[in-house]
């Protein structure tokens, strides 16, 4: 098991505090921007073809190596179903980043914020009124 | 006139030169305290550093006393806001109801292993697809493959919630994220009985890894446990 007493990163803090936590929009003004989007992006869909074909390979590849039976199993469609799906994940996990770009701080820790000056020219996809 | 950002609420007291040194304070009324920090025009944004600064504030202040954790992106115009916020019966309520507990968040994975487990009583569906590995073959065993896993995932989180038991009061139950994920689980539990749970899922990793692994991250605010039952006001 793995153990840690705090959230320790942004994928530990990201859906909690954007989607849970006390909500007071009854009564103060709630400044959100592009949120909905992000949290979307970070869900995989399971009932795609993308997850059918990796299933798929992987449970064939896994049976291979159990019976050591021959490794014949044709590397195009392996090695295209992964790539497929690589573009899928990296599209979405980069969607997901441009969203998290430094504007402006709040008090706090903050973790490393090193690689956010890189992400500062893209847009989060979505969200037209950046300032 | 400033503007404060909302991380929660809390009882007053002394807060940790660290966070004074942020620009965190308490603004107090009536035995409750929201903890806040001023900030500038416009909104705030889900930035890695805003909502990483926001979890270091109300994990820390947590540590200490009962902490009710605001969603990220509370902007408050004014004090006289904020008191109004402290006034509302709810908060109070909140706060009694929250005293000396505290929410585990435990999510499950698999590693890949757990496909060929799934993927045993498939044997049909994985021959047509050994013979001949088209797209609709593939389609069909993986898809066959994704429901035998949706079983797993859901025989698994009953396991865990019935291995816990009455240690846990409440219990939020989140779909997986990825591929792999198992289950995604907020638990709320009382301060004192954090190392029995953690004791109980020890004994039942024994026993289901691998290929079920868990990460466990608290004790942490009760995120999952605050929602306000608030009238919606236009």
């Amino acid at each position: 098991m793995t153990r840690a007493p705090r959230s320790s990163g942004l994928a530990d803090v990201l859906e909690i505090l954007l989607d849970r936590g006390l909500v007071i929009d009854a009564y103060v003004r709630v400044s959100l921007v592009g949120i909905e989007l992000l949290t979307v992006d970070l869900r995989v869909v399971i009932a795609s073809v993308d997850t059918y074909l990796r299933f798929a390979e992987a449970v064939n590849r896994l049976d291979l190596r159990a019976s050591d039976d021959s490794r014949s199993v044709p590397d195009l469609f392996e090695e295209g179903g992964e790539e497929l799906a690589e573009t899928k994940t990296k599209g979405a996990v980069e969607g997901g980043m441009d969203a998290i770009k430094e504007k402006i701080g709040l008090g706090g820790r903050g973790g490393d914020d090193d690689d956010d000056e890189e992400r500062s020219g893209s847009r989060s996809r979505g969200s037209g009124n950046d300032r | 006139m400033s503007r404060l950002y909302l991380y929660g609420v809390t009882r007053p007291r002394e807060i940790a030169e660290r966070l004074v040194d942020q620009g965190i304070t308490l603004v107090e009324a009536d035995g409750r305290a929201a903890i806040v920090s001023e900030v500038e025009e416009g909104p705030v944004e889900a930035t890695r550093r805003n909502l990483l600064a926001h979890a270091d504030v109300v994990e820390q202040l947590h540590e200490e006393a009962v902490v009710l954790p605001a969603r990220f992106g509370h902007v408050l115009e004014s004090r006289e806001e904020v008191f109004e916020l402290l006034a509302l019966p709810e908060i109070e309520r909140l706060l009694q109801q929250h005293e000396g507990r505290c929410e585990l968040a435990l999510k499950g994975s698999y590693e890949e292993s757990v496909l060929a487990e799934v993927g045993a009583e498939l044997q049909p569906l994985r021959d047509a697809y050994r013979a001949e590995p088209s797209v609709e073959a593939g389609i069909a065993l993986g898809e066959a493959v994704g429901q035998e896993l949706a079983e797993r995932r859901a025989r698994d989180e009953s396991l865990v919630l019935d291995a816990l038991g009455p240690l846990v009061l409440d219990a939020v139950v989140t779909e997986p994220a990825g591929e792999l994920g198992a289950f995604d689980l907020a638990l709320l539990v009382e301060r004192d009985r954090v190392e029995p749970v953690e004791a109980r899922l020890e004994e039942l990793g024994a026993r289901l890894s691998p290929p079920l692994h868990f990460k466990l991250v608290g004790p942490l605010p009760p995120y999952s446990f605050v929602r306000l039952g608030l009238p919606a006001v236009a």
